[in-house]
Formats: C-alpha cells, structure tokens, sequence
C-alpha cells in the first residue's frame, strides 16, 4: 500500500533553534496515529507543516503522492484542520464562521449550511448558532472548531489537542465521532497529551522528543518494547531525564525550610 | 523602576500610620502598588509603539515617555495666555484645554490601566482585605493622575512664575487640584452611570464611543476654538462680560484663581470660589455614598467571554440587514473567494470595536475640516458651485477629492485585528490566489466608506450644477479610485484582519503617498475641468485603470504573503 502522508527527512529550525531534526513519518491510509510527545517536543510544528501554515522547513512532505510544496492548495482541500483552542473571529456567529469556512473549501452554500445546521445541532448549539462566538465558552469554540475541520468531509483529519474545554459529554461524543470516521476510512493524525485518550482511538502511535521520532509503532508493539505497562508509564520513560516522582519530591521538600 | 515611580510610591506611603489605623495591611499594599507601577512602566504608549516595531526590545521606562509627551501637551496649552484681556479669560481657556485633555487620556486609561480586570483573578482570590484592595486603587490612580499632571502644568506655572510672581502659583496649584478631583469624578461618574444603565459586556463598546467623541471634540477644540477667538479681536476679549458664563466649569477655576490672588472680591468671583471648592467635594460625596458599593462588583463583571456566556432558549434570529451588504458584494465582485473576502471584511468593520476606535474618529475629523473651513472662508456661497464659476470648481473638486479620506482610514485598519491570530483559517484552506481575499476586502472598505459618501456627493453636486457636472464628478471618483488601488498594490501582502495593531511605518508613507498623489491628480483635472472632452476620455481610462491594478491586486500569489507570515 502507497502511503497517503510522507514526511521524508523534515527539519526546521525557529532561528537558531531547531525544532525537528529530521522526522520520518510514513503514514497509510485509514491510519489513526497518536502523535505524542512532550511541551516542545515538536508536535505543533508538524502539524502546522501539514496544513500549511509553516513553509520553510526543510525535507519533503508528500500528502496522497503530491508535493506539498509544489500542490500546497490541493492538498489543503484534503485536509481537515481542527486547531486547539484556536483563535476566532468571534464577532462572527457561528453559522456565519462556518459558511465562509465552507465557502473557502468551495462547497455548495445549501449543502454547507444544511451540514452546519445539523453539525451544530449535533453538539447541542442550535439555539446558539445565531449568537456572536465572543460570549461563548471554551468548550463552545471547540466544538466550532471541531466542526469547522470535518466541514468539508477530508479524507485526512489533524487534529490538535481537540477535546480541549469540551465536557465529559462531549468528549464521549468526538471519541466516538473519531471512531466512526476511521471506520469510514478517513486518516486521523491525533495530537494529544491525554495518554488515555491516545491510548484508546489510535491504532498507531508515534512518540517525539526534541524533534526527533523516538518509538513508532502500536500500542502492544510499545508494550512489548517497554514492558507492560500504560502508555503514560512508557511516555515517561521515554521522555523524562529525572524520575517524575524525585521531581514530586522535591516539590514537596521545598516546604521543610528551615529544616 | 525608575526613580519617577519609585519617589512616587514612597510619597504616597508616607502616611503609612494611618493607612493602618483604618484597617489596610501596608504590607500588602505596598506589594500591589509596587507591581502596578511596574506594569505601568512596560506597558508602551503610542510614542513608543513605534520604536517596538522597528526593534523588539521589551518596553522599558513607559513612564518617562509618558511624562514627556504630557509636559509637551502643556507646552501646547500656554496658547490660552494670548488670548484674551484678563487672567480670568486666560485661565478660562487653559482650564478648558485642561480638563478635555487630561479627561480624554484619563478616560482611556481608567480601563486600560486603573481597573485592571485581572484583579479579579489575581489579587481578589488571596487574603487581601477589601479596604487594602480599594485603598491600592485609589493610590494607583492618584500616582497615575500625578505623572500626568505635573508635567502638564510644569508650563504653566513657569509661565505664571515669570508674569505674576512666585506668589501666584498657590491659588493655581488649589485650583488645578480641584480641577483634577473634578475630572476624575466626572470620568468616575460617567463609568458609574453606563454601568447603571447598560450590562456589564456594553461597558467596553460605550467607552470606545465616548472616547472617539472626545478625540473629535479635542480635534474641533484645537481647530475652531482659536479660529472663533480671532472673529472677536484676540487681545481685547473678556469672558467674564458674559451672562451665562458662571455655567462653565472651566470658568469656576479661572474665577477661584482670579479671586484669592487678587482678592477682587466681587460677587461673580466669590461664586466662582465656592463651586470650585464645593462641586468637586459634593461630587466625592456622592459617588462614594450612593454610587461606589455597587460599582467595583459591577466591574468585575466586565471580563466579558469567560465570565458569562448566553444560554439562551429560544433559537436567535438571523441578522436581516445581510441584505444590503450581499447586494453590494455581487455588484463589486467575482463569486468565490473574492466575495467571501467582502462579506467577510464588511461584517468584520461593522462588528469590531477596535476597528471602530481607529477609523470613527476619522469621520467626525473630516466634519471639523469642513467646518472650520467654511468658517474661515467667508467668501463660500452655493451659487459658485451652481454656476460653476472658479471658486464654485474649486469646492466641488475640493468635496471630491477629500472624499476618500475616509476610506485611507479604514484601508489603514482592515489588516489589523486584536485576535489577529484567527487568521489561521486563510492559511489552513485552499485559497489558490490570496490577492482575492485582498482585493475582496479593500472592495468591502470602498463600498461601506467610499460609496455612501460619493453617491450622496455625486447627487448633492448635480442637483446643484446640473448634469454638466456629472463627467467631472465621474473622473474625480475614477480618479480617487485609481489612487486608492495604486496605494493597495504598492502595499499589500497583508490578508484582512490579521496583523496585530501596531504603528506600522510604512502604512504612514503610503498613505502619504498617495495623499500627495490624489493632490497632485486633482490639481491636473483642476486645469482640465471645463474641457468636457477630455474630462470624458480621462475618466473613461481611469476607471480601465483601476480595473486593471485591482485585478493585479486579486492576483497577487501565496510568495507575496508567505514572507509576512509563518509564525500565525
């Protein structure tokens, strides 16, 4: 099977400092990879690559066989973009928001808004949709967001830390919604720190520390590899320096002064 | 810090002793004082936003360049001393320069900086007494209000040093003082009473108004005040000859300086006294016992998203004036992305405070100028535009060619949004030609600023002259049109609302540009105007002209704007 997203070789530098030093992601189609890795490891550049919004870096991505640089509009249109708590133009409704989301994928005006109309209504917003998204909540705008990623049916979806500010409800709800499109045969890439969350939607799972790839492969294969244990227990060993709970020590040992 | 904050601060802790007799923790307070002025002193002023675009060093010594532009606006008062027979005009005068300017810079600040909304998060959650909390407020604003004033008098009290003598800088330091109580309880009172009337996430859209209506009504102060002066001979004017003077305030102040330093002793003087002392004092009163309990909970109520958000039952109407703006959007643009731009860009202007807080000013500027200008020019008469003699040319062509001023003001903001970071939506879709979003939302701004003012000029002109007109009006506005589209693809590489707010250099020099331009094109049709042949073919190219640069604006690729952009 052609892979649908190659990362071959990807580098990029914020000035003097490097934030990938060389990732190589083969990523097939129906794939639901869990991209994890810690504060700055290089999780946001990557996905900001993907969807266009970072264009010089070095290497070559490749999204269903075209070079992102030389098709970056083509390949945007196969995209869905869910950004984490993102900023809004929140002077704009929600249903005002989404229709020029849609219009800016080229979508049919009735067929969008009839999508958004349900979408919103899905996520219990009906009654808000013609209210401006600056008296709405966190969760809210997630859900906006959330939405306004899947609006246009991409074969590929990114999402960033998407289930940030929503309810338990609503976390069951997109957990489950992540589900189903992957059965459908959509390509999730999951970016998330909550482990188990990550732990239960994706069938892969690609660890990054300080821009370079350090374990890839399925939740059992990571097992096997680390010893049976949780995928947060694996996350740490792979990525702290120090013992987290000498670090909870010390925490608490700060209090003892004058000791 | 600096030694200004740091002198500042020790001064206003002096009466320590009794701070803690009435229940305030000096301790804390000194901490809450100590952090505020350090804010304050990172915080940048519009003098030295400029200096942080060109390099990116962190915002240091805010208060120095804050004290000096206020000692300069001083400098700018002592105008009021020409003018005028006596001290009491005089003073009338540069009380009322006074009171607007330190009102409007207070006004803003009082937001901004005084009543800080993070409070609420930060310091409110600790162990900190109310009265602690309400004294460190008062103690801010009183440090605030003093790096503002003192500079600002500095001016004047030399000035009066070297005219009247040493002795009359007490009556004047009194009297400034109750002018600056006066001020503060006028700003307080104002807050007190949108808050009363309006909900808390209003309060911040109201202020934005009264704010622009003080910036016009500065703007008309500077530009009319001196012209109506020199109607009725500058030097031998006396204020006081009037009746209803005793209703200004300002005069109060003049009249109260006028009274304990000559000790005139008349009855006019002695009122003038008593208000001083009495309004500000009363008004104190007021505040603190019928308006202040309230006040503080009410505020904290104004942090707007977080705090509350609607839940309403019924599904909201949608807005019916979208009506309008899609009409227009179809008459200027292509489908696609162009129009969304439009849409876009024309709900964004209407809907943004920030926009609102640039460009409204503008409007009523323009109002001043035209005013002042038929105030100036006694020889204006509508018969000259009718019959288009010279001078009559001169005003219509005058009417046309300011007319985009307007529009330069809003081309200067539609790049800039506060939460220009939700700019991510351009980047992220696939917009093959990012000229469109461009071109879409400089149409938006031409159609909301440009075209209302133009049609409403463009009938006004023709009902007067007659259809004569009507090829001369046209090529002013394809003229005005060109201009704005040259200075657009001189400029652009920014999609609309998505830089920060910042000075930006180079917009001044565009806009100067294409200012001069306008000038330099008006006075070439101004010598071409009667030859209506001409006039024709000029206007016929130079709406094919604009047609053709705003088509190279739409063009414009994703290379041109890659290299604004990467860290959205």
């Amino acid at each position: 099977m052609k892979p649908i997203i190659s990362l071959k070789n990807l580098y990029k530098n914020y000035g003097s400092r490097p934030v990938l030093k060389g990732i190589d992601i083969q990523i097939y189609p129906g794939q639901v990879i869990g991209y994890i890795g810690p504060n700055g490891a290089g999780k946001s550049t990557t996905v900001k690559i993907l969807c266009g919004l970072i264009t010089d870096y070095e290497g070559q991505v490749y999204v269903k066989d075209m070079n992102l640089r030389d098709h970056l509009v083509e390949v945007k249109r196969n995209i869905g973009y869910v950004p984490e708590l993102a900023e809004l133009y929140d002077v704009l409704t929600p249903i005002e928001f989404l229709s020029m989301m849609a219009e800016l994928y080229n979508m049919n005006k009735d067929i969008a808004l009839e999508r958004i109309t349900k979408m919103l209504a899905a996520f219990g917003l009906t009654n808000n949709m013609n209210d401006r998204m600056d008296t709405f909540s966190k969760g809210m705008r997630q859900k906006v967001l959330i939405i306004s990623g899947l609006l246009h049916n991409p074969d590929i979806i990114i999402l960033d830390e998407p289930l940030s500010g929503l309810d338990a409800n609503s976390v069951i709800i997109v957990k489950e919604l992540l589900s189903k499109l992957a059965k459908d045969g959509k390509t999730i890439f999951y970016c998330s720190h909550m482990m188990d969350v990550v732990e239960k939607v994706s069938d892969r799972i690609i660890l990054i520390n300080e821009g370079s790839v350090i374990a890839d492969g399925t939740f059992d294969e990571l097992k096997q590899q680390q010893g049976d244990k949780s995928l947060e227990k694996i996350f740490a060993n792979l990525t702290a320096k120090d013992s987290l709970s000498t670090a909870a020590d010390q925490l608490i040992n700060a209090f003892n002064y004058p000791n | 810090m600096n030694f200004i904050n740091a002198a500042l601060l020790r001064f206003v802790l002096i009466p320590s002793a009794l701070y803690r007799k009435i229940g305030v923790n000096t301790q804390q307070l000194k901490v809450i004082l100590n952090a505020k002025l350090i804010m304050d002193d990172r915080r940048p002023n519009t003098f030295q936003q400029i200096k942080k675009s060109r390099n990116n060093k962190p915002i240091r010594f805010a208060t120095l360049g804050t004290m000096l532009l206020s000692a300069l606006m001083g400098l700018l008062f002592l105008i009021s001393f020409m003018f005028g027979k006596s001290y009491e005009t005089k003073l009338t005068i540069y009380f009322s320069f006074y009171v607007i300017t330190l009102a409007s810079i207070l006004i803003a600040d009082f937001t901004g900086v005084l009543i800080d909304v993070r409070d609420n998060f930060i310091i409110l959650p600790k162990p900190v007494s109310d009265k602690t909390f309400v004294v460190s407020r008062l103690l801010h604003i009183f440090i605030h209000v003093c790096k503002l004033v003192i500079p600002m008098i500095l001016p004047a009290i030399v000035f009066l040093i070297l005219n009247k003598g040493v002795i009359s800088i007490i009556p004047f330091l009194f009297v400034t003082l109750m002018a600056t109580l006066f001020i503060i309880f006028l700003i307080n009172a104002c807050y007190i009473l949108i808050l009363k009337l309006t909900t808390p996430s209003k309060f911040q859209s109201i202020i934005s108004y009264i704010q622009i209506a003080f910036a016009i009504l500065f703007y008309a102060g500077y530009q009319l005040v001196p012209r109506l002066m020199d109607e009725i001979s500058i030097s031998q004017y006396e204020i006081s000859e009037y009746a209803g003077i005793i209703l200004l305030p300002t005069y109060w102040f003049a009249g109260a300086w006028q009274q304990l330093y000559g000790w005139d002793n008349t009855l006019q003087l002695w009122l003038c006294l008593t208000l001083t002392i009495m309004v500000p004092l009363l008004s104190i009163w007021i505040v603190i016992k019928y308006f202040a309990p309230s006040f503080n909970q009410k505020l904290s109520m104004i942090t707007g998203s977080t705090g509350e958000f609607l839940n309403t039952d019924k599904p909201a109407k949608k807005n019916a004036s979208s009506f309008y703006s899609s009409m227009l959007s179809k008459l200027f643009t292509k489908k696609g992305v162009e129009r969304i731009s439009f849409l876009f860009t024309w709900k964004m202007m209407l809907r943004s405070s920030d926009f609102k807080m640039k460009v409204y000013p503008a409007i009523g500027y323009i109002v001043v100028v035209i005013v002042a200008t038929l105030i100036r020019d006694k020889t204006f008469s509508f018969a000259d535009v009718a019959s288009q003699t010279k001078h009559g040319i001169f005003y219509t062509l005058a009417l046309i060619y300011c007319s985009n001023l307007l529009l330069i003001a809003a081309l200067g903001q539609i790049t800039m949004y506060e939460k220009y970071k939700a700019a991510w939506i351009f980047f992220i879709t696939p917009v093959a030609h990012p000229g469109k979003l461009i071109s879409g939302s400089i149409k938006a701004a031409i159609a909301q600023f440009f075209f209302p003012l133009v049609l409403a000029i463009f009938i006004f002109i023709t009902s007067l002259a007659g259809p004569i007109a009507i090829p001369n009006l046209l090529l002013g506005i394809a003229n005005e049109l060109l201009v704005t589209a040259i200075a657009a693809y001189m400029g652009v590489s920014k999609l609309p609302f998505s830089s920060p707010q910042q000075i930006d250099s180079g917009n001044t020099i565009r806009v100067l540009a294409a200012m001069t331009l306008g000038i330099v094109v008006a006075f070439i049709h101004y010598l071409l105007y009667r030859i209506i042949v001409f006039v024709s073919i000029f206007a016929a190219l130079s709406f094919v002209a604009s047609w053709y640069i705003f088509n190279a604006v739409s063009n414009l690729s994703w290379q041109k704007i890659y290299r604004t952009y990467n860290e959205i």
